[in-house]
């Protein structure tokens, strides 16, 4: 009871902070142009200068390895809740949900085909180190270190269970949004992670309705269902997820051997425990291998009929670049009938030549048309893998947690008897 | 025995209750906070009827100043309104954002008090083999679904967006070529009829009626041909610009042409007002103004004002001996009260202009005067009060037998050329612009004498002869003080937080190059040979390489600048505000040569006869010789 009201006069306290500060810079409100044209709205905050983005990766490293050992030595669900508590906080509200790890790995595609643009070492720092950490301990990044998972997982409170199947289906739009993102940054058209982030508007207090109202639905979701945003969108899980499954020392369930007593079963809100599969359930092997056999053989076909429907998509895809979008604009722009649009006479005021821009957009739509074959390709992979991997059976005869969808968040720790 | 099992137990009634207090308030903010913000989005500070209104009705009574005041307090009732409900909107977002944290702490405790020990469900399990095969079929169907909705929207939306734009680049670069193609040959045929004409400019109709055939020989296309036609219009003026008599005097701000270059041969270089050094004589300005002096034969020309008087005097510039004084009063049209003018600025910022003939004074209020050379009155006029809100301070120029006036204002800002004898309108042209402080600049450009201007959002050229808006480019913005600066057929111009741009001008002008080092907003640049000197107002002085845009050299200085410099004798001129003039090479090397003190503060720019140089200070006009 004590602890809850330090820590309601601790919440009180900082947002006492943040609407002081808020309060003062009301005394300078932006400038308005009478060209009409807005102010944007800030998808990025300030960088940091290098001491201070030193600093971050060092808070990061010191809250993961802190709440690592919270998971897996103390075994303490109470200790990830004062972790996320923090980096809700933290890496939330005090660095406003940047540098993130989940935008990061838009900064290393974007270094990769951009031999002109140069990673923020924090940013490639924040992209390695919870893969690192992932691939020794599991996913305790997801845990509670990262601030998006962390606001989700503090608003659960009636889990509910989701069909089993509508799990598996709805985990493969995660999938679909990495190679999104993924081929925007390589063509350096946006940070589509960053600009359709759920929170980070909340934890700037800027967001535009469309995206609160977003990010408000995920929370009110999150009630209910377990952390929405990570099982069925985050691109940087996607990673994660696959990273862990190879992890050596990745969370138990029980510290000792499974007596099979199913007091843990329905303790994780994820769903992210292995039942044991009793051989009565498993299909007849002969008709399972035939159908593996027959799902792994078409994945080449999946991708050739995914590329060849990304290669068409091409057009809308390329639309997104603000280049090919101010191109296509001009091409059909009408002196006579239409109104000059502000980035038109933005375009005109530059003095560049327009035919630079067609040069430009029109090498930008042919990147888009071979990125469209390669999206396509990967998603038809991607739904190829799922189906044969719906179609492996594993023996179990123990619980123990999916180690790829799991986010050692120690929920199902207390559930079980064993002691060391 | 482990403690694992052991339930929390809270007060649940303790918790429901801040639960469902801090739950309502959050709602009732959420609601509050949505209310306030569809209120912003449907508001236009800059935009509401009431207020339009009344700008329209004011538009059709400039003089009623009840209704500005009333307009200006609506105004800022309903920007105060404005940033208010902003403010409450994110005031809003914190108080929400602090009641949902309370209640979700609140309601996990809550749950936490309601834990029950764990339970072995005796449901029966989703059966493997069921949930394999849904999984499968979901899978299928959602791709299925994907690949089906993506193809219709790429079959209804595709439009080889690739193509297009490849075929636009070769289209575009295809007219280029004939566009250049059609110069060039406009080019020749422009050429060919200089060599033809002697230059005497009464014959210049006749030998262009001369060559008027031949052009239609060497010019195939219809369109071409127009376009030639159109240039050789245009290009009709062959006398020289400035005139030798102009160049022989100092009659307007800048200096002939107003582009800050003067022809007087023997200046000194240094002087000191506090021991008299060099000071040939020094005479009281009856009323204090921004303005700086002009020079015509053996007179020399300034105007003063405050909110009550407005008068033009006249100084034998030999003795300093005030000749006269010309009031401008009793005119037509002016109004009762004068405009409010910010006091850095005053009633009579605008420079006086000359033609030898004339004097000719502008005024805060409008007022527009012209007196002759001994000071009787000519004509009067009042051009309607600027509206502006430091106060009008764009000076006056002469092109032959016309006043050129850049009346630029929050609206209805035009250009306009007065017949100098009569002061009847010439010819007027509207600018899309908005209020600046720039003053005309006149150049012959290859053959065609402009007027050049400057406010946001573009520098434009009219023609000087019909006030045609020759060509016009959007690179400005902002709060336009300096004046262009124009050399070798490049026109430079460039204003505070914008930026500093070298135009090709033409029909389809050009941006050569762009610079935002040093930006000015209110000292006017000075463009000569290869080289563009570029003057802050905050102290630095930056000589840029005005072909390429490189700087060459760069200095800073105590005082600040809000004096334009002008170059003399190949020497640059230029008064900061403490009254020390920095005397400097014109060249690509900083190379100072003087640094002569006034002795009293002065802001603006100096005026040259041969052998001597004419400052007007604070209180006093200095003339400064040998």
């Amino acid at each position: 009871m004590k602890k809850s009201l330090a820590f309601i006069s601790l919440l009180i306290f900082f947002v006492g902070m943040e609407f002081a500060a808020f309060s003062q810079q009301q005394r300078f409100p932006k400038p308005e142009f009478e060209s009409g044209y807005a102010q944007p709205v800030t998808s990025m905050p300030v960088p940091r200068d290098g001491m201070f983005a030193l600093l971050d990766v060092l808070v990061l490293i010191a809250v993961l390895s802190l709440i690592t050992w919270f998971i897996l030595k103390k075994r303490s669900r109470t200790g990830v809740v004062a972790v996320s508590i923090f980096s809700i906080l933290y890496f939330g509200f005090f660095r406003e949900g940047c540098v993130c790890s989940v935008g990061s790995v838009q900064n290393v595609v974007l270094a990769l085909f951009n031999p002109g643009y140069h990673i923020p070492l924090s940013a490639l720092a924040f992209f390695v180190i919870p893969l690192a950490y992932t691939l020794f301990f599991g996913r305790t990044f997801c845990a509670g270190v990262c601030p998006l998972g962390a606001v989700q997982d503090v608003f659960l409170m009636r889990p509910v269970t989701l069909k089993k199947w509508l799990q598996k289906a709805l985990g493969l739009i995660p999938f679909i949004y990495l190679g999104l993102s993924v081929l925007y940054a390589a063509t350096a058209t946006d940070f589509i992670i960053c600009r359709y982030d759920p929170f980070v508007g909340i934890f700037r207090f800027n967001a535009t309705f469309f995206m609160f109202a977003i990010g408000a639905a995920f929370l009110l979701i999150s009630i209910f269902i377990a952390r929405p945003y990570c099982r069925f969108f985050c691109p940087y899980g996607v990673l994660l997820n696959l990273v862990s499954r190879v992890s050596k020392n990745h969370l138990t369930i029980t510290p000792s051997n499974c007596i099979q007593c199913k007091l843990c079963e329905n303790s994780c809100p994820l769903d992210a425990i292995n039942k044991p599969v009793v051989v009565k359930q498993m299909e007849d092997k002969r008709s399972a291998t035939r159908r593996f056999i027959l799902l792994s053989l078409i994945i080449p076909a999946l991708m050739i009929v995914g590329g060849w429907t990304g290669a068409n998509f091409h057009e809308n895809l390329a639309k997104v670049n603000s280049k090919v979008r101010l191109a296509d604009e001009m091409l059909h722009f009408d002196s006579k009938t239409m109104k000059e649009s502000l980035e038109i006479e933005g375009f005109r005021t530059s003095g560049k030549p327009v035919e630079q821009l067609y040069l430009e957009a029109a090498e930008i739509v042919k990147q888009f048309y071979y990125g469209g074959w390669i999206l396509g390709a990967f998603i038809g992979l991607v739904i190829g893998l799922a189906l044969s991997g719906l179609s492996r059976y594993q023996y179990r005869e123990d619980y123990s947690p999916d180690k790829g969808a799991c986010v050692s968040c120690a929920r199902c720790l207390k559930y079980c008897p064993v002691e060391k | 025995m482990t403690d694992k099992f052991k339930i929390n137990r809270t007060n649940l009634s303790l918790w429901k209750g801040i639960a469902m207090v801090a739950g309502t308030f959050s709602f009732i903010i959420c609601m509050l906070v949505l209310v306030n913000y569809i209120q912003i989005n449907r508001i236009d500070p800059v935009n509401t009827e009431v207020i339009n209104s009344l700008v329209d009705r004011l538009n059709d009574n400039p003089n009623d100043d009840q209704l500005r005041e009333q307009i200006r307090e609506m105004d800022l009732l309903v920007r105060k309104a404005y940033f208010t409900n902003q403010w409450q909107v994110k005031a809003g977002g914190y108080l929400f954002l602090f009641g949902i944290i309370v209640t979700a702490i609140a309601l996990q405790l809550f749950y936490a008090g309601k834990q029950q020990l764990p339970q072995i469900s005796e449901e029966e399990e989703e059966n493997i083999i069921l949930f394999r095969e849904k999984a499968r079929k979901w899978i299928v169907i959602g791709g299925s679904g994907m690949v089906g909705i993506t193809m219709i929207f790429a079959f209804l939306t595709h439009k080889e967006l690739g193509n297009q734009f490849t075929e636009a680049t070769a289209i575009t670069k295809a007219k280029q070529v004939e566009t250049n193609q059609a110069d060039a040959t406009v080019v020749e045929v422009v050429v060919k009829e200089e060599i033809a004409e002697p230059v005497v400019e009464e014959k210049v109709e006749e030998e262009f009626k001369e060559e008027t055939p031949k052009e239609e020989t060497v010019v195939p296309a219809a369109k071409k041909e127009e376009v030639a036609a159109e240039k050789a219009k245009t290009n009709s003026y062959k006398g020289t610009y400035p005139t030798k008599e102009m160049m022989a005097n100092f009659p307007s701000f800048r200096g002939p042409g107003g582009n800050a270059i003067a022809y007087q041969k023997n200046i000194p270089n240094e002087w000191d007002g506090a021991s008299g050094k060099n000071i040939l004589w020094k005479q009281p300005v009856p009323i204090h103004a921004y303005n700086s002096p002009v020079i015509w034969g053996n007179k020399l020309f300034l105007s003063g004002a405050n909110a009550t008087s407005r008068e033009v005097y006249c100084y034998d510039r030999n003795n300093g001996k005030l000749l006269w004084t010309a009031k401008a009063d009793q005119i037509s049209g002016s109004p009762a009260n004068p405009p409010e003018v910010t006091p850095d600025t005053g009633h009579a910022a605008s420079t006086v202009t000359t033609d030898g003939n004339s004097v000719f004074a502008i005024f805060s209020n409008g007022d527009l005067i012209a007196v002759d050379m001994n000071g009787k009155k000519q004509w009067a006029k009042n051009l309607g009060v600027p509206d502006n809100h430091y106060g009008h301070s764009s000076s006056l120029i002469v092109f032959e037998d016309k006043l050129i006036v850049q009346y630029d204002q929050k609206k209805n800002s035009k250009v306009m050329a007065l017949s100098t004898s009569s002061g009847e309108e010439v010819w007027s042209t509207v600018r899309k612009v908005r209020v600046s402080w720039s003053s005309p600049v006149i150049v012959n450009n290859g053959g065609q004498v402009e007027i050049i201007l400057a406010a946001d959002p573009c520098i434009a050229s009219y023609d000087v002869h019909t006030g045609k808006e020759l060509w016009k480019i959007d690179c400005i913005t902002g709060e336009v003080g300096p004046s262009v600066a124009y050399a070798n057929g490049i026109v430079f111009a460039l204003n505070e937080y914008a930026s500093l741009v070298a135009i090709k001008p033409g029909e389809k002008p050009e941006i050569l190059w762009e610079a935002y080092d040093y930006l000015s907003d209110v000292p006017s640049p000075i463009a000569y040979n290869d080289l563009l000197f570029v003057v802050t107002s905050y102290g630095a002085v930056a000589c840029y390489n005005a072909k390429a845009g490189e700087i060459l050299w760069e200095k800073e200085f105590d005082g600040g600048f809000y004096a334009s410099p002008i170059l003399a004798d190949g020497k640059i001129y230029l008064m900061d505000r403490k009254g020390v003039m920095h005397i400097f090479k014109a060249e690509k090397e900083y190379v100072e040569i003087a640094a002569s003190a006034l002795g009293e503060k002065s802001d603006a720019s100096p005026a040259f006869a041969d052998g001597r140089v004419y400052i007007r200070g604070e209180k006093n006009l200095y003339c400064i010789g040998k």
